[in-house]
């Protein structure tokens, strides 16, 4: 009961994170469980329901590229920024505009065409494509079907 | 050679756009990924139209937007307007981009991020429409270069002390210019010979926005001009 009741606000990591789908969602409730300060922010509130249970961060409801809303949601005092709305350009948007107006010192931005990443470079953007991801797993499970890895259910990455 | 202009995006203005630009001798190549707005724009006659969508680089390379001189986004969401943007710029090397953005917020970003003009439809049709409404019949101010600079369209009355008098005698503030006179519907380019006449209109050039109020006295206005 005790940690619940002390609040460390400032010593606690922020993440925002923008876009409650299934992976935004399951990124928001795990870090939530693991005891960051999690906000997020989606366009639609009905999908705040995919969030666990347990989820105890902040949600906002609305356009995650709009300066006021990011203000609001406090991307001021946020270390992480991740986008995984499931649009490639808002994301690569809402990157920039953590990096570049707010100064966020982590941005991550998901992306399904991994060549659009190309105008994030040289901004200190990481970007994370998903296919990129299963496509080297499935490779490495293809080349070595009895593979250590494969069979603990692991991404060989 | 023909200068080579992509616009991607956009209905009715990239239409409308396009014809403009192929009227003035430009190279003029459309991208749109909805169909149905790719056969209304590939009715304009020397238009390239390819249909796709515009964010994918080798949609873009597909359209040959490395050899553009100028792009211009018109989708109706920002978030596309800006990737595509500086995909152009980055990647393809277009010398100008140009983005229409929803968000007037978001123009000074969309500059910060190497967007070359950043254009609101929004703020800038509400500017207008302002103006319009509230504009007063003495005149009108348009500012340019960021407010630096201020155009007037000045009346001038029966009893102006200008009236009657060649340009070359008039003593208009320092900072001042009379750009144009419009009389009876015709714009006449003045010399210092260009003698003012009751019921002129004059287009006032001005780097000074107080200077219009020194105008004013010298056309016979007494009201103060609005600045918009």
């Amino acid at each position: 009961m005790k940690t619940i009741l002390s609040f460390k606000k400032d010593s606690k990591p922020q993440t925002l994170i923008i876009g409650c789908g299934r992976l935004g969602a399951n990124l928001a409730s795990r870090l939530s469980d693991a005891g960051d300060n999690v906000t997020i922010i989606n366009d639609n509130a009905d999908d705040f329901r995919k969030l666990s249970p347990s989820f105890g961060g902040l949600t906002f409801e609305g356009d995650g590229t709009n300066f006021e809303l990011l203000t609001a949601a406090g991307i001021r005092n946020c270390n992480r920024v991740v986008a995984v709305t499931n649009d490639d350009t808002t994301n690569l948007m809402v990157a920039q505009i953590a990096r570049k107006k707010f100064d966020v010192r982590q941005v991550i931005a998901r992306i399904n065409d991994p060549e659009r990443g190309a105008v994030c470079e040289e901004m200190a953007i990481q970007t994370i494509c998903p296919f990129d991801l299963a496509s080297q797993a499935l490779m490495a499970m293809i080349k070595d079907p009895a593979g250590p890895d494969s069979s603990k259910g692991e991404l060989p990455l | 050679m023909k200068q080579k202009i992509v616009i991607i995006g956009g209905r009715d203005n990239a239409r409308f756009l396009a014809k403009s630009l192929l009227t003035q001798k430009y190279h003029v190549t459309a991208i749109n990924k909805d169909y149905t707005c790719c056969t209304s724009l590939a009715e304009i006659d020397g238009l390239e139209v390819i249909h796709g969508d515009g964010t994918k680089p080798y949609v873009l390379e597909d359209a040959c937007v490395d050899q553009c001189a100028t792009a211009i986004a018109l989708t109706h969401r920002d978030a596309d307007n800006l990737i595509i943007c500086e995909l152009c710029k980055r990647q393809f090397h277009v010398q100008k981009t140009i983005s229409l953005v929803k968000d007037p917020e978001k123009i000074e970003f969309f500059k910060a991020m190497g967007v070359d003009a950043a254009v609101c439809a929004v703020s800038t049709v509400t500017g207008i429409i302002e103006r319009e409404a509230l504009k007063n019949d003495i005149a009108a101010l348009l500012p340019l270069g960021e407010g630096r600079v201020s155009v007037a369209d000045i009346p001038v009355s029966a009893d102006a002390a200008i009236s009657g008098k060649s340009l070359s005698v008039i003593t208009f503030p320092a900072d001042t210019v009379v750009g144009c006179i419009i009389r009876n519907g015709k714009s006449v380019i003045p010399g210092g010979d260009s003698v003012i006449l009751p019921g002129d209109r004059l287009i006032v050039i001005t780097s000074n926005a107080n200077s219009t109020n020194t105008i004013q006295a010298l056309t016979g206005n007494t009201a103060m001009p609005k600045v918009i």
